[in-house]
């Protein structure tokens, strides 16, 4: 049974050229742009897939390749320039929660509100109002204009009525990013719960992990086509090792470079010195970038930065700070950095490496997005990051029996 | 639960086509969301007058403080030829229905665009946010008609079965209203220049209309240009057949029932062709 079906699907977007000529009146440039130049930009190109009944598929790719276009796609937002979609069923998509609140209204009057906007009739929201209302821990406040709730609030009851519809196909954006880590585990359960049942899933994240964990088949896209697909694992491990699949040109930082020093690779290994792709918060890590010197370096410094998968700096690790000065000579080297224990949360970052001389404006070189780091977890641990952390108790009355300090290691 | 359901929507999603199939097609979703109709339109009745001391009887100050402006500004300047009703009355009902008009007109213009957070989100058939807009007017209208009531009572006014006339001319109306308010709104998405210009358009519209004026002011050898407007045949005859109980002018009414008529299709095929790139326009 196909729930879900993609027939040569594609999205042309038509962005107009402004003029370049200087023409002084702006009506006049105005009325040209209208019926000017347009350029041609496919988002989703020829897309062509089938997801059944029951499957879990996951789409995955860079900023740009199209994911979110077939989110748009899919939930009627926007119409495809040619090629048909199939929807067996009713569909739900869970984007933004909360987007469609009125501040003025209460909580219970905004779960009639943002309950018709998704789709469910008055009567359906009725039947369903306490779950919604327990399910989101609002009880007390229903009656209060949502603009008195807290963000957690609003965040929670927004999810609850959207994880209330009961689809026969859930669409999942990066929302499970929303609430605090109790929360986040409450709004999967209900999303495996879902599964059990038989709901059809697509799930768009940049959350390697999370597809990984939900999804049985994964799509990977690249400049709007679907460039593979097959079982979750296989298809996250091709995306990290092809590092060639980003969006953005390493030819843009090459300006201005000198090489002096060329950095050829940057991996990461474990206490022993075996690289490995997968670590765990709160392994100890060590990140090598091999490098090669055509001439001498009298204190170069080194940077390793970590990014989110959108892009933000989420870590920076550098020579600098110690003060020591590095003096390379001409040939090969290894840069190591160190950590006891990681403190980065699961996820996949991106990785930027670059050399420079002390206090110098042009870098000697650099490598963008060359390698990727990935994190995973057993015990998923709320908050921004891990801190390694020990622990000892003591009381009053037994005094003797004091624990020694117990080192408190996320691994299991 | 879910999966037990028998019956399943096979929706399929295509390119933008205009076929009477698909038009009929968009009336059946938007019947599906009929709650959503509803429930938006009550909501917009709630969300305007909160945080108002006056709530909901701004929606009679409106047109009775334009009405005492108007009598007080026609009795300074020099008589309306109303035949005979006083001048209040004949002010009244006519500002009444106009701001029914220019009230549905001048929020939903703008309904899709103040939206755009939606509208970019989740998927609804667009239609139905001027419509609430049109609705929440029409619930204004219904508050206000009492205030006229009291009006027809306190000049002792005498009403014939006539009155019932006042129902196909009220639905000539609301049609009208609502396929403007579509492509209106549709307009806005595109050039916001509608949305500026859209208060002195609707101060000359008025003027071009006998609201503040009877009918019988305009000289006869302009009335056939005059009545193109359809809001001419809405006004007159909803003031003759209330206050005068007198049968409507078939001629008025046929140009904007004629009009309505054609609008409201128009103004559909339009609106969904906008419809179907609106998220990426918005």
């Amino acid at each position: 049974m196909i729930d879900l079906k993609f027939d040569h699907v594609s999205k042309r977007y038509r962005i107009r050229q402004s003029d370049d000529s200087d023409t002084q009146n702006t009506l006049l440039r105005k009325l040209r742009a209208l019926r000017g130049r347009k350029t041609d930009f496919w988002a989703v190109r020829d897309v062509d897939f089938e997801v059944r009944r029951g499957e879990a598929l996951g789409i995955i790719g860079h900023n740009g390749a199209g994911k979110s276009t077939i989110l748009k796609l899919l939930s009627n937002i926007t119409t495809p320039t040619s090629g048909e979609i199939t929807i067996n069923g009713r569909l739900a998509a869970l984007i933004e929660v909360g987007s469609g609140f009125h501040p003025e209204l209460s909580g219970r009057e905004n779960i009639y509100l943002n309950g018709s906007i998704l789709g469910m009739t008055r009567r359906e929201i009725t039947k369903k109002l306490d779950g919604i209302i327990d399910f989101a821990g609002v009880r007390e406040f229903i009656d209060t204009p949502v603009k008195r709730y807290s963000s957690g609030m609003y965040v929670r009851l927004g999810f609850s009525i959207a994880a209330h519809l009961d689809p026969d196909i859930l669409l999942l954006d990066e929302v499970l990013a929303v609430g605090d880590a109790a929360f986040q585990a409450k709004c999967l359960d209900r999303i495996k719960e879902l599964e059990k049942r038989g709901t059809t899933i697509v799930f768009i994240s940049h959350d390697l992990g999370a597809v990984e964990r939900l999804c049985d088949r994964v799509l990977l896209m690249k400049r709007g086509q679907v460039v593979k697909s097959g079982p979750a694992a296989e298809i996250v491990a091709a995306y990290q090792s092809d590092a060639t699949l980003s969006s953005e040109s390493v030819e843009v930082h090459k300006k201005g470079e000198t090489n002096e020093i060329e950095i050829q690779t940057l991996s990461f290994c474990d206490d022993l010195g075996v690289s490995r792709p997968v670590f765990k918060t709160g392994e100890p890590l060590r990140a090598r970038i091999a490098f090669n010197a055509n001439e001498t370096v009298k204190d170069a410094v080194f940077w390793l930065l970590l990014f989110t998968a959108d892009g933000q700096i989420h870590c920076e690790l550098t020579t600098e700070l110690s003060g020591e000065q590095i003096s390379v000579k001409p040939g090969s080297g290894v840069v190591e950095f160190r950590t006891k224990q990681l403190g980065l949360q699961p996820g996949i970052y991106f990785t930027s490496v670059h050399v420079k001389k002390r206090n110098a404006r042009d870098v000697i070189n650099y490598q963008y997005k060359s390698t990727m780091l990935r994190v995973d977890s057993d015990n998923l641990l709320q908050g921004n990051f891990y801190l390694p952390h020990s622990w000892s108790v003591t009381q009053s009355e037994d005094v003797d029996r004091e624990y020694a300090g117990y080192e408190n290691v996320v691994r299991s | 639960m879910s999966v037990a359901t028998a019956k399943r929507r096979i929706k399929v999603i295509r390119p933008p086509s205009f076929s009477p199939l698909a038009l009929l097609s968009s009336f059946g979703v938007l019947w599906h969301y009929r709650d959503l109709l509803y429930t938006l339109s009550v909501h917009r009745v709630k969300v305007r007058y909160k945080q108002s001391i006056l709530g909901i009887m701004w929606a009679v100050l409106q047109p009775l403080s334009l009405m005492l402006i108007y009598t007080l500004v026609f009795s300074i300047i020099g008589n309306v030829p109303t035949g005979g009703t006083p001048y209040p009355i004949v002010a009244f009902s006519g500002l009444l229905i106009w701001s029914f008009f220019s009230t549905a007109l001048t929020n939903s213009t703008n309904g899709l665009v103040s939206h755009s957070h939606l509208v970019t989100k989740v998927y609804f058939p667009r239609e139905i946010l001027p419509l609430t807009y049109v609705i929440a007017a029409l619930f204004d209208f219904v508050i206000a008609s009492f205030v006229l009531a009291g009006l027809m009572f306190y000049y002792k006014i005498t009403t014939t079965l006539n009155i019932l006339y006042v129902i196909p001319i009220l639905a000539i109306l609301t049609c009208f209203v609502a396929s403007v308010s579509l492509i209106f709104s549709a307009l806005q998405v595109r050039f916001r220049d509608v949305g500026v210009a859209m208060p002195l358009l609707l101060q000359l519209w008025m003027f071009a209309t006998p609201v503040v004026y009877p009918l019988s002011a305009i000289p006869k050898r302009f009335l056939w240009f005059y009545t193109i407007n359809p809001m001419v045949g809405v006004v007159d005859n909803f003031r003759e057949v209330l206050l005068h109980g007198a049968t409507p002018d078939f001629n008025t009414l046929a140009v904007s029932a004629l009009i309505s008529l054609f609008l409201v299709p128009a103004s559909y095929i339009y609106f969904k062709h906008v419809e179907a790139t609106l998220a990426d326009v918005v």
